[in-house]
Protein backbone atom coordinates (compact mmCIF):
# COMPACT_ATOMS: atom_id res chain seq x y z
CA UNK A 1 0.00 0.00 0.00
CA UNK A 2 1.28 3.48 -0.92
CA UNK A 3 2.11 5.99 1.85
CA UNK A 4 -0.23 8.50 0.17
CA UNK A 5 -3.15 6.04 0.46
CA UNK A 6 -2.44 5.51 4.17
CA UNK A 7 -2.16 9.26 4.68
CA UNK A 8 -5.52 9.81 3.00
CA UNK A 9 -7.11 7.12 5.16
CA UNK A 10 -5.64 8.69 8.34
CA UNK A 11 -6.95 12.08 7.18
CA UNK A 12 -10.48 10.61 7.00
CA UNK A 13 -10.06 9.13 10.50
CA UNK A 14 -8.89 12.48 11.89
CA UNK A 15 -11.90 14.25 10.35
CA UNK A 16 -14.35 11.71 11.76
CA UNK A 17 -12.86 11.74 15.30
CA UNK A 18 -12.04 15.47 15.54
CA UNK A 19 -15.18 16.58 13.73
CA UNK A 20 -13.41 19.23 11.61
CA UNK A 21 -11.04 19.61 8.66
CA UNK A 22 -9.08 22.62 9.88
CA UNK A 23 -5.65 21.06 9.39
CA UNK A 24 -3.24 20.67 6.53
CA UNK A 25 -2.50 16.97 6.11
CA UNK A 26 1.26 16.50 5.92
CA UNK A 27 3.65 13.94 7.40
CA UNK A 28 4.86 16.55 9.88
CA UNK A 29 1.35 17.23 11.23
CA UNK A 30 1.28 16.58 14.97
CA UNK A 31 -1.28 16.66 17.78
CA UNK A 32 -0.02 20.05 18.99
CA UNK A 33 -0.76 21.62 15.56
CA UNK A 34 -4.27 20.19 15.39
CA UNK A 35 -7.29 21.60 17.14
CA UNK A 36 -8.98 18.96 19.30
CA UNK A 37 -6.24 16.30 18.92
CA UNK A 38 -5.50 15.91 22.61
CA UNK A 39 -4.93 13.09 25.07
CA UNK A 40 -8.69 12.38 25.11
CA UNK A 41 -9.11 11.96 21.34
CA UNK A 42 -5.67 10.41 20.71
CA UNK A 43 -6.61 6.87 21.71
CA UNK A 44 -9.81 7.04 19.65
CA UNK A 45 -7.70 7.95 16.60
CA UNK A 46 -5.28 5.11 17.41
CA UNK A 47 -8.14 2.63 17.81
CA UNK A 48 -9.68 3.66 14.44
CA UNK A 49 -6.32 3.24 12.66
CA UNK A 50 -5.90 -0.22 14.23
CA UNK A 51 -9.41 -1.22 13.16
CA UNK A 52 -8.98 0.09 9.59
CA UNK A 53 -5.78 -1.93 8.97
CA UNK A 54 -6.49 -4.87 11.28
CA UNK A 55 -3.31 -4.24 13.25
CA UNK A 56 -2.41 -3.73 16.93
CA UNK A 57 0.04 -1.20 18.29
CA UNK A 58 2.11 -1.46 21.45
CA UNK A 59 1.97 1.40 23.94
CA UNK A 60 5.75 1.68 23.72
CA UNK A 61 5.49 2.26 19.96
CA UNK A 62 2.84 4.93 20.41
CA UNK A 63 4.93 6.77 23.00
CA UNK A 64 7.66 7.27 20.42
CA UNK A 65 5.26 8.61 17.80
CA UNK A 66 5.69 12.33 17.24
CA UNK A 67 3.70 13.10 14.04
CA UNK A 68 1.58 11.64 11.23
CA UNK A 69 4.76 10.53 9.41
CA UNK A 70 5.71 8.34 12.41
CA UNK A 71 2.18 6.92 12.48
CA UNK A 72 2.39 6.03 8.77
CA UNK A 73 5.81 4.37 9.36
CA UNK A 74 4.27 2.32 12.15
CA UNK A 75 1.30 1.26 9.98
CA UNK A 76 3.63 0.36 7.08
CA UNK A 77 5.77 -1.79 9.40
CA UNK A 78 2.72 -3.76 10.51
CA UNK A 79 0.73 -4.40 7.32
CA UNK B 1 14.70 24.97 55.07
CA UNK B 2 11.67 26.11 53.09
CA UNK B 3 11.57 28.95 50.57
CA UNK B 4 10.03 31.41 53.00
CA UNK B 5 12.54 30.74 55.78
CA UNK B 6 15.43 33.01 56.75
CA UNK B 7 17.76 30.03 56.26
CA UNK B 8 16.82 29.88 52.58
CA UNK B 9 17.31 33.61 52.12
CA UNK B 10 20.90 33.10 53.33
CA UNK B 11 21.44 29.75 51.62
CA UNK B 12 20.28 30.79 48.15
CA UNK B 13 22.55 33.81 47.44
CA UNK B 14 25.52 32.03 49.04
CA UNK B 15 24.89 29.01 46.80
CA UNK B 16 24.54 31.09 43.62
CA UNK B 17 27.86 32.87 44.32
CA UNK B 18 29.61 29.60 45.14
CA UNK B 19 28.01 27.92 42.10
CA UNK B 20 29.43 30.41 39.63
CA UNK B 21 32.84 30.42 41.38
CA UNK B 22 33.06 26.63 41.13
CA UNK B 23 34.66 25.16 37.97
CA UNK B 24 31.97 23.97 35.55
CA UNK B 25 32.87 20.31 35.88
CA UNK B 26 32.21 20.44 39.65
CA UNK B 27 28.96 22.42 39.59
CA UNK B 28 26.71 19.33 39.38
CA UNK B 29 28.52 17.93 42.45
CA UNK B 30 27.94 21.23 44.27
CA UNK B 31 24.23 21.15 43.34
CA UNK B 32 23.91 17.59 44.62
CA UNK B 33 25.63 18.46 47.92
CA UNK B 34 23.41 21.56 48.21
CA UNK B 35 20.32 19.44 47.55
CA UNK B 36 21.33 16.98 50.26
CA UNK B 37 22.01 19.80 52.75
CA UNK B 38 18.69 21.40 51.84
CA UNK B 39 16.80 18.16 52.53
CA UNK B 40 18.90 17.41 55.61
CA UNK B 41 17.81 20.75 57.04
CA UNK B 42 14.14 19.83 56.62
CA UNK B 43 13.93 16.12 57.19
CA UNK B 44 17.25 14.53 58.28
CA UNK B 45 15.86 11.07 59.13
CA UNK B 46 14.15 10.65 55.80
CA UNK B 47 17.26 11.52 53.80
CA UNK B 48 18.00 7.76 53.85
CA UNK B 49 14.66 7.12 52.15
CA UNK B 50 15.40 9.70 49.45
CA UNK B 51 18.84 8.21 48.78
CA UNK B 52 17.33 4.70 48.67
CA UNK B 53 14.88 5.82 45.98
CA UNK B 54 17.79 7.35 44.02
CA UNK B 55 19.87 4.15 44.34
CA UNK B 56 17.04 1.79 43.44
CA UNK B 57 16.06 3.89 40.42
CA UNK B 58 19.67 4.15 39.27
CA UNK B 59 20.24 0.37 39.46
CA UNK B 60 16.93 -0.69 37.92
CA UNK B 61 17.06 1.80 35.02
CA UNK B 62 20.55 0.49 34.15
CA UNK B 63 19.22 -3.08 34.34
CA UNK B 64 16.23 -2.20 32.10
CA UNK B 65 18.54 -0.79 29.47
CA UNK B 66 21.08 -3.59 29.68
CA UNK B 67 18.81 -6.58 29.22
CA UNK B 68 17.51 -7.38 25.71
CA UNK B 69 14.76 -9.59 27.16
CA UNK B 70 11.40 -7.72 27.02
CA UNK B 71 9.94 -9.71 29.96
CA UNK B 72 12.93 -8.87 32.16
CA UNK B 73 12.67 -5.19 31.21
CA UNK B 74 9.04 -5.25 32.27
CA UNK B 75 9.94 -7.07 35.51
CA UNK B 76 12.66 -4.53 36.41
CA UNK B 77 10.33 -1.62 35.65
CA UNK B 78 7.51 -2.97 37.82
CA UNK B 79 9.88 -3.99 40.64
CA UNK B 80 11.37 -0.51 40.88
CA UNK B 81 7.98 1.18 40.74
CA UNK B 82 6.62 -1.08 43.51
CA UNK B 83 9.77 -0.63 45.63
CA UNK B 84 9.74 3.16 45.48
CA UNK B 85 5.96 3.39 45.83
CA UNK B 86 5.88 1.28 49.00
CA UNK B 87 7.25 4.01 51.34
CA UNK B 88 4.81 6.56 49.88
CA UNK B 89 1.86 4.19 50.33
CA UNK B 90 3.03 3.26 53.83
CA UNK B 91 3.37 6.84 55.06
CA UNK B 92 0.18 8.03 53.40
CA UNK B 93 -2.22 5.21 54.17
CA UNK B 94 -0.85 2.93 56.91
CA UNK B 95 -2.13 5.02 59.83
CA UNK B 96 -5.58 5.39 58.28
CA UNK B 97 -5.94 1.67 57.50
CA UNK B 98 -4.52 0.59 60.87
CA UNK B 99 -6.69 3.01 62.83
CA UNK B 100 -9.73 1.94 60.80
CA UNK B 101 -9.12 -1.73 61.66
CA UNK B 102 -8.41 -0.81 65.30
CA UNK B 103 -11.69 1.09 65.59
CA UNK B 104 -13.78 -1.60 63.86
CA UNK B 105 -12.27 -4.39 65.98
CA UNK B 106 -12.61 -2.49 69.27
CA UNK B 107 -16.29 -1.82 68.44
CA UNK B 108 -16.76 -5.58 68.20
CA UNK B 109 -14.78 -6.11 71.41
CA UNK B 110 -11.81 -7.69 69.61
CA UNK B 111 -8.13 -6.93 70.01
CA UNK B 112 -5.96 -5.68 67.13
CA UNK B 113 -2.20 -6.15 67.85
CA UNK B 114 -0.98 -2.84 66.42
CA UNK B 115 -1.56 0.28 68.55
CA UNK B 116 -2.75 3.56 67.04
CA UNK B 117 0.07 4.98 64.92
CA UNK B 118 0.62 8.33 63.32
CA UNK B 119 3.56 8.98 61.01
CA UNK B 120 4.56 12.36 59.71
CA UNK B 121 4.70 12.23 55.91
CA UNK B 122 8.31 12.73 54.75
CA UNK B 123 8.39 16.11 53.02
CA UNK B 124 8.43 15.90 49.23
CA UNK B 125 8.03 12.09 49.15
CA UNK B 126 5.21 12.22 46.56
CA UNK B 127 7.13 14.52 44.29
CA UNK B 128 10.48 12.72 44.22
CA UNK B 129 8.68 9.38 43.95
CA UNK B 130 6.77 10.66 40.88
CA UNK B 131 10.00 11.96 39.35
CA UNK B 132 11.69 8.57 39.87
CA UNK B 133 8.69 6.63 38.49
CA UNK B 134 8.57 8.88 35.42
CA UNK B 135 12.29 8.32 34.77
CA UNK B 136 11.93 4.53 35.16
CA UNK B 137 9.04 4.41 32.65
CA UNK B 138 10.84 6.75 30.22
CA UNK B 139 13.88 4.45 30.22
CA UNK B 140 11.62 1.42 29.72
CA UNK B 141 9.84 3.18 26.81
CA UNK B 142 13.29 4.05 25.38
CA UNK B 143 12.43 7.73 25.45
CA UNK B 144 15.60 8.49 27.44
CA UNK B 145 18.86 6.62 27.93
CA UNK B 146 19.62 5.27 31.41
CA UNK B 147 22.13 7.63 33.02
CA UNK B 148 25.41 5.89 33.94
CA UNK B 149 26.51 8.50 36.48
CA UNK B 150 24.82 7.89 39.86
CA UNK B 151 25.42 11.51 40.94
CA UNK B 152 23.43 12.87 37.98
CA UNK B 153 20.48 10.52 38.65
CA UNK B 154 20.55 11.40 42.36
CA UNK B 155 20.73 15.12 41.54
CA UNK B 156 17.81 14.81 39.12
CA UNK B 157 15.62 13.11 41.76
CA UNK B 158 16.72 15.26 44.71
CA UNK B 159 17.24 18.65 42.97
CA UNK B 160 16.47 21.03 45.86
CA UNK B 161 14.27 23.67 44.15
CA UNK B 162 11.83 20.98 42.98
CA UNK B 163 11.95 18.32 45.68
CA UNK B 164 9.33 19.70 48.07
CA UNK B 165 6.38 20.34 45.73
CA UNK B 166 7.56 20.14 42.14
CA UNK B 167 7.19 21.12 39.33
CA UNK B 168 7.53 17.40 38.56
CA UNK B 169 10.18 17.45 35.87
CA UNK B 170 11.24 14.84 33.30
CA UNK B 171 14.61 13.19 32.82
CA UNK B 172 14.66 14.05 29.11
CA UNK B 173 14.69 17.73 29.98
CA UNK B 174 16.71 17.86 33.20
CA UNK B 175 19.52 15.29 32.83
CA UNK B 176 21.03 16.92 29.70
CA UNK B 177 20.97 20.27 31.54
CA UNK B 178 22.74 18.83 34.59
CA UNK B 179 25.36 17.29 32.34
CA UNK B 180 26.04 20.59 30.61
CA UNK B 181 25.52 23.40 33.11
CA UNK B 182 25.80 26.87 31.56
CA UNK B 183 28.32 29.64 32.05
CA UNK B 184 27.64 32.65 34.24
CA UNK B 185 24.92 34.76 32.64
CA UNK B 186 23.52 37.71 34.56
CA UNK B 187 20.39 37.41 32.39
CA UNK B 188 19.69 34.03 34.01
CA UNK B 189 20.15 35.47 37.50
CA UNK B 190 17.91 38.47 36.74
CA UNK B 191 15.21 36.25 35.18
CA UNK B 192 15.38 33.89 38.16
CA UNK B 193 15.03 36.76 40.64
CA UNK B 194 12.01 38.08 38.74
CA UNK B 195 10.27 34.69 38.93
CA UNK B 196 11.11 34.49 42.63
CA UNK B 197 9.83 37.97 43.35
CA UNK B 198 6.47 37.12 41.73
CA UNK B 199 6.42 33.87 43.63
CA UNK B 200 7.02 35.53 47.00
CA UNK B 201 4.40 38.16 46.19
CA UNK B 202 1.81 35.49 45.34
CA UNK B 203 2.65 33.43 48.40
CA UNK B 204 3.26 35.99 51.14
CA UNK B 205 1.02 38.88 50.13
CA UNK B 206 -1.90 37.00 48.58
CA UNK B 207 -2.02 33.30 49.54
CA UNK B 208 -1.10 33.62 53.21
CA UNK B 209 -3.34 36.65 53.74
CA UNK B 210 -6.27 34.94 52.02
CA UNK B 211 -5.42 31.91 54.14
CA UNK B 212 -5.93 33.92 57.35
CA UNK B 213 -9.57 34.64 56.41
CA UNK B 214 -10.31 31.27 54.80
CA UNK B 215 -8.93 29.29 57.76
CA UNK B 216 -10.89 31.42 60.17
CA UNK B 217 -14.12 30.60 58.32
CA UNK B 218 -13.54 26.92 57.59
CA UNK B 219 -12.21 26.19 61.08
CA UNK B 220 -15.63 27.05 62.50
CA UNK B 221 -18.20 26.13 59.85
CA UNK B 222 -21.10 25.88 62.39
CA UNK B 223 -20.56 29.52 63.42
CA UNK B 224 -20.78 30.99 59.90
CA UNK B 225 -23.73 31.58 57.62
CA UNK B 226 -24.03 30.56 53.95
CA UNK B 227 -22.98 33.96 52.62
CA UNK B 228 -19.68 33.88 54.52
CA UNK B 229 -19.09 30.26 53.48
CA UNK B 230 -19.82 31.21 49.85
CA UNK B 231 -17.21 34.00 49.97
CA UNK B 232 -14.60 31.78 51.66
CA UNK B 233 -15.30 28.90 49.23
CA UNK B 234 -15.03 31.29 46.28
CA UNK B 235 -11.66 32.54 47.52
CA UNK B 236 -10.20 29.11 48.32
CA UNK B 237 -9.19 28.20 44.71
CA UNK B 238 -7.42 31.58 44.57
CA UNK B 239 -5.54 30.68 47.74
CA UNK B 240 -4.34 27.37 46.28
CA UNK B 241 -3.40 29.06 42.99
CA UNK B 242 -1.34 31.76 44.67
CA UNK B 243 0.14 29.27 47.19
CA UNK B 244 1.23 26.49 44.82
CA UNK B 245 1.64 28.90 41.89
CA UNK B 246 3.81 31.13 44.07
CA UNK B 247 5.82 28.16 45.32
CA UNK B 248 6.32 26.97 41.73
CA UNK B 249 7.58 30.38 40.60
CA UNK B 250 10.10 30.49 43.47
CA UNK B 251 11.26 26.98 42.48
CA UNK B 252 11.47 27.89 38.78
CA UNK B 253 13.32 31.12 39.63
CA UNK B 254 15.80 29.37 41.96
CA UNK B 255 16.70 26.93 39.18
CA UNK B 256 16.76 29.66 36.54
CA UNK B 257 19.26 31.73 38.56
CA UNK B 258 21.64 28.79 38.08
CA UNK B 259 20.85 28.60 34.37
CA UNK B 260 18.51 25.59 34.65
CA UNK B 261 15.13 25.74 32.87
CA UNK B 262 12.13 24.18 34.60
CA UNK B 263 8.63 23.77 33.17
CA UNK B 264 5.82 26.20 33.90
CA UNK B 265 3.32 24.84 36.47
CA UNK B 266 0.36 27.24 36.04
CA UNK B 267 -0.79 29.15 32.97
CA UNK B 268 -3.53 31.62 33.93
CA UNK B 269 -5.83 28.84 35.19
CA UNK B 270 -8.80 31.00 36.12
CA UNK B 271 -9.20 32.31 32.59
CA UNK B 272 -10.02 28.79 31.42
CA UNK B 273 -13.31 28.48 29.51
CA UNK B 274 -13.97 24.81 30.30
CA UNK B 275 -12.86 22.23 32.85
CA UNK B 276 -10.66 20.50 30.26
CA UNK B 277 -9.07 23.88 29.53
CA UNK B 278 -8.59 24.50 33.27
CA UNK B 279 -6.81 21.17 33.71
CA UNK B 280 -4.44 22.09 30.87
CA UNK B 281 -3.50 25.24 32.81
CA UNK B 282 -3.61 24.05 36.45
CA UNK B 283 -0.72 22.22 38.15
CA UNK B 284 0.55 21.39 34.65
CA UNK B 285 3.50 19.24 35.72
CA UNK B 286 1.28 16.92 37.81
CA UNK B 287 -1.45 16.74 35.17
CA UNK B 288 0.96 15.95 32.32
CA UNK B 289 2.63 13.36 34.59
CA UNK B 290 -0.76 11.75 35.30
CA UNK B 291 -1.70 11.92 31.61
CA UNK B 292 1.51 10.20 30.48
CA UNK B 293 1.88 7.59 33.20
CA UNK B 294 -1.69 6.85 34.36
CA UNK B 295 -4.29 8.07 31.85
CA UNK B 296 -2.51 7.03 28.61
CA UNK B 297 -1.83 3.39 29.68
CA UNK B 298 -5.43 3.12 30.94
CA UNK B 299 -6.92 4.71 27.79
CA UNK B 300 -4.70 2.41 25.69
CA UNK B 301 -6.05 -0.65 27.53
CA UNK B 302 -9.65 0.51 27.07
CA UNK B 303 -9.25 1.86 23.51
CA UNK B 304 -11.48 -0.81 21.95
CA UNK B 305 -14.39 0.72 23.89
CA UNK B 306 -13.86 4.04 22.06
CA UNK B 307 -15.44 7.02 23.84
CA UNK B 308 -16.58 4.86 26.77
CA UNK B 309 -13.01 3.59 27.25
CA UNK B 310 -11.62 7.15 27.26
CA UNK B 311 -14.18 8.22 29.84
CA UNK B 312 -13.47 5.24 32.12
CA UNK B 313 -9.73 6.01 31.90
CA UNK B 314 -10.38 9.68 32.65
CA UNK B 315 -12.57 8.87 35.62
CA UNK B 316 -10.08 6.38 37.08
CA UNK B 317 -7.17 8.81 36.61
CA UNK B 318 -8.89 11.55 38.61
CA UNK B 319 -10.04 9.05 41.21
CA UNK B 320 -6.41 7.98 41.69
CA UNK B 321 -5.41 11.65 41.85
CA UNK B 322 -8.05 12.22 44.54
CA UNK B 323 -6.86 9.23 46.58
CA UNK B 324 -3.26 10.47 46.23
CA UNK B 325 -4.30 13.83 47.70
CA UNK B 326 -5.32 12.04 50.89
CA UNK B 327 -6.82 8.95 52.49
CA UNK B 328 -10.12 10.68 53.04
CA UNK B 329 -13.52 10.30 51.35
CA UNK B 330 -13.52 14.04 50.64
CA UNK B 331 -10.65 13.54 48.17
CA UNK B 332 -12.39 10.55 46.59
CA UNK B 333 -15.45 12.75 45.98
CA UNK B 334 -13.15 15.53 44.72
CA UNK B 335 -11.53 13.16 42.20
CA UNK B 336 -14.88 11.69 41.16
CA UNK B 337 -16.29 15.18 40.59
CA UNK B 338 -13.39 16.10 38.26
CA UNK B 339 -13.99 12.82 36.43
CA UNK B 340 -17.71 13.59 36.08
CA UNK B 341 -17.07 17.17 34.85
CA UNK B 342 -14.58 16.05 32.22
CA UNK B 343 -16.66 13.06 31.13
CA UNK B 344 -19.71 15.28 30.55
CA UNK B 345 -17.56 17.76 28.62
CA UNK B 346 -16.09 14.99 26.46
CA UNK B 347 -19.53 13.54 25.72
CA UNK B 348 -21.02 16.93 24.81
CA UNK B 349 -17.94 18.36 23.06
CA UNK B 350 -19.20 17.72 19.53
CA UNK B 351 -22.57 19.40 20.11
CA UNK B 352 -20.96 22.27 22.01
CA UNK B 353 -18.54 22.96 19.13
CA UNK B 354 -21.39 22.88 16.59
CA UNK B 355 -23.46 25.25 18.74
CA UNK B 356 -20.54 27.67 19.18
CA UNK B 357 -19.80 27.63 15.45
CA UNK B 358 -23.44 28.17 14.44
CA UNK B 359 -23.76 31.34 16.54
CA UNK B 360 -20.12 32.38 16.21
CA UNK B 361 -19.82 32.46 20.01
CA UNK B 362 -16.12 31.72 20.48
CA UNK B 363 -15.09 35.33 19.79
CA UNK B 364 -17.83 36.99 21.78
CA UNK B 365 -16.60 38.65 24.98
CA UNK B 366 -19.76 37.94 26.98
CA UNK B 367 -19.65 34.24 26.06
CA UNK B 368 -15.98 33.92 27.07
CA UNK B 369 -16.74 35.73 30.35
CA UNK B 370 -19.71 33.45 31.03
CA UNK B 371 -17.64 30.34 30.27
CA UNK B 372 -14.86 31.55 32.60
CA UNK B 373 -17.39 32.16 35.42
CA UNK B 374 -19.13 28.78 34.99
CA UNK B 375 -15.76 26.96 34.94
CA UNK B 376 -14.64 28.79 38.09
CA UNK B 377 -17.88 27.98 39.89
CA UNK B 378 -17.64 24.28 38.99
CA UNK B 379 -14.03 24.14 40.17
CA UNK B 380 -14.91 26.01 43.38
CA UNK B 381 -17.73 23.55 44.12
CA UNK B 382 -15.30 20.64 43.80
CA UNK B 383 -12.70 22.38 45.98
CA UNK B 384 -15.17 22.50 48.89
CA UNK B 385 -14.42 18.77 49.18
CA UNK B 386 -10.72 19.65 49.10
CA UNK B 387 -10.94 22.01 52.07
CA UNK B 388 -13.61 20.33 54.25
CA UNK B 389 -12.30 17.86 56.86
CA UNK B 390 -15.01 15.30 55.99
CA UNK B 391 -17.85 14.75 53.52
CA UNK B 392 -20.47 15.60 56.16
CA UNK B 393 -18.94 19.06 56.72
CA UNK B 394 -18.68 19.61 52.94
CA UNK B 395 -22.39 18.85 52.58
CA UNK B 396 -23.22 21.20 55.48
CA UNK B 397 -21.23 23.94 53.67
CA UNK B 398 -23.26 23.33 50.47
CA UNK B 399 -26.53 23.30 52.39
CA UNK B 400 -25.72 26.54 54.20
CA UNK B 401 -24.62 28.25 50.97
CA UNK B 402 -28.03 27.53 49.42
CA UNK B 403 -30.21 28.08 52.45
CA UNK B 404 -28.61 30.29 55.13
CA UNK B 405 -28.08 33.76 53.76
CA UNK B 406 -27.24 36.74 55.91
CA UNK B 407 -24.69 39.47 56.44
CA UNK B 408 -21.23 38.00 55.91
CA UNK B 409 -18.36 37.90 58.34
CA UNK B 410 -15.66 40.07 56.76
CA UNK B 411 -12.22 40.78 58.14
CA UNK B 412 -11.78 44.06 56.24
CA UNK B 413 -8.06 44.68 56.84
CA UNK B 414 -7.03 41.15 55.89
CA UNK B 415 -9.35 40.98 52.90
CA UNK B 416 -8.46 44.46 51.64
CA UNK B 417 -4.74 43.69 51.25
CA UNK B 418 -5.36 40.13 50.05
CA UNK B 419 -7.83 41.24 47.37
CA UNK B 420 -5.58 44.09 46.29
CA UNK B 421 -2.74 41.59 45.80
CA UNK B 422 -5.09 39.19 44.07
CA UNK B 423 -6.19 41.96 41.68
CA UNK B 424 -2.51 42.46 40.75
CA UNK B 425 -2.05 38.70 40.08
CA UNK B 426 -5.28 38.39 38.07
CA UNK B 427 -4.55 41.67 36.26
CA UNK B 428 -1.22 40.20 35.14
CA UNK B 429 -3.00 37.04 33.97
CA UNK B 430 -5.63 39.02 32.02
CA UNK B 431 -2.93 41.21 30.45
CA UNK B 432 -1.04 38.13 29.28
CA UNK B 433 -4.11 36.24 28.10
CA UNK B 434 -6.04 38.93 26.25
CA UNK B 435 -3.62 41.83 25.63
CA UNK B 436 -0.42 40.03 24.68
CA UNK B 437 1.30 41.51 27.76
CA UNK B 438 0.94 45.02 26.32
CA UNK B 439 0.12 46.84 29.55
CA UNK B 440 2.42 45.09 32.01
CA UNK B 441 4.44 47.30 34.31
CA UNK B 442 7.05 44.56 34.49
CA UNK B 443 7.12 43.93 30.75
CA UNK B 444 7.47 47.61 29.83
CA UNK B 445 10.08 48.56 27.22
CA UNK B 446 11.43 51.15 29.64
CA UNK B 447 14.06 49.90 32.04
CA UNK B 448 13.16 52.39 34.78
CA UNK B 449 9.47 51.38 34.63
CA UNK B 450 10.39 47.70 35.03
CA UNK B 451 12.77 48.51 37.90
CA UNK B 452 10.14 50.64 39.66
CA UNK B 453 7.65 47.79 39.22
CA UNK B 454 9.95 45.26 40.86
CA UNK B 455 10.88 47.68 43.65
CA UNK B 456 7.19 48.30 44.29
CA UNK B 457 6.62 44.56 44.45
CA UNK B 458 9.51 44.10 46.89
CA UNK B 459 8.11 46.94 48.99
CA UNK B 460 4.67 45.25 49.01
CA UNK B 461 6.19 41.90 50.03
CA UNK B 462 8.06 43.50 52.94
CA UNK B 463 5.13 45.64 54.09
CA UNK B 464 2.12 43.45 53.40
CA UNK B 465 3.52 39.93 53.48
CA UNK B 466 2.35 37.49 56.14
CA UNK B 467 5.34 36.07 58.01
CA UNK B 468 4.02 33.19 60.07
CA UNK B 469 5.02 29.52 59.71
CA UNK B 470 5.28 29.97 55.92
CA UNK B 471 4.16 26.44 55.22
CA UNK B 472 2.85 25.62 51.73
CA UNK B 473 -0.49 23.81 51.15
CA UNK B 474 1.03 21.11 48.92
CA UNK B 475 3.67 20.06 51.50
CA UNK B 476 0.95 17.87 53.08
CA UNK B 477 0.66 15.78 49.90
Amino acid sequence: MQRSEIMDQIRKILISVLNHENFEMTESLSATDTDGWDSLTHMMIVSEVEKTYGIAFKLKELNKMRNVGDLIDLVVSKI
Amino acid sequence: MIFTSLNFLLFFPALVILYYLTPKSWRAVLLFVASILFYLNISPIYLILLLSVCTSTYLFTLAIEKTPDENKKQFYKITNIVLILLPLLFFKYFSVINNGILETMSQKGLHWPLPEMKFLLPVGISFYTFVAIGYTIDVYNEEVKAEKNFGIVALFISFFPLILSGPIERAGKMIPQFKKLPNLDFGHIAAGMQFMLWGYFMKLVVADRLGVYISMVFNSVPNHNGTTLFIASGLYPMQIYTDLGGYSLIAIGTAKAMGIDVMQNFRRPFLATSMADLWRRWHISLITWMTDYIFTPLAFSFRRHKMRGTIIALFLTFLISGIWHGANWTFVVWGALQGIYLSIETLTQKRKTEFEQRYNLKDKGWYIFLAICVTYLLFTASQIFGVAPDVETALIIFKKIFTQHGSPYLDFTTLFFALLGLAVVLGKDINEEFFNNRYGLLSSNYYWVRCSGYLLMLFCIILFGVYSDGSFIYFQF
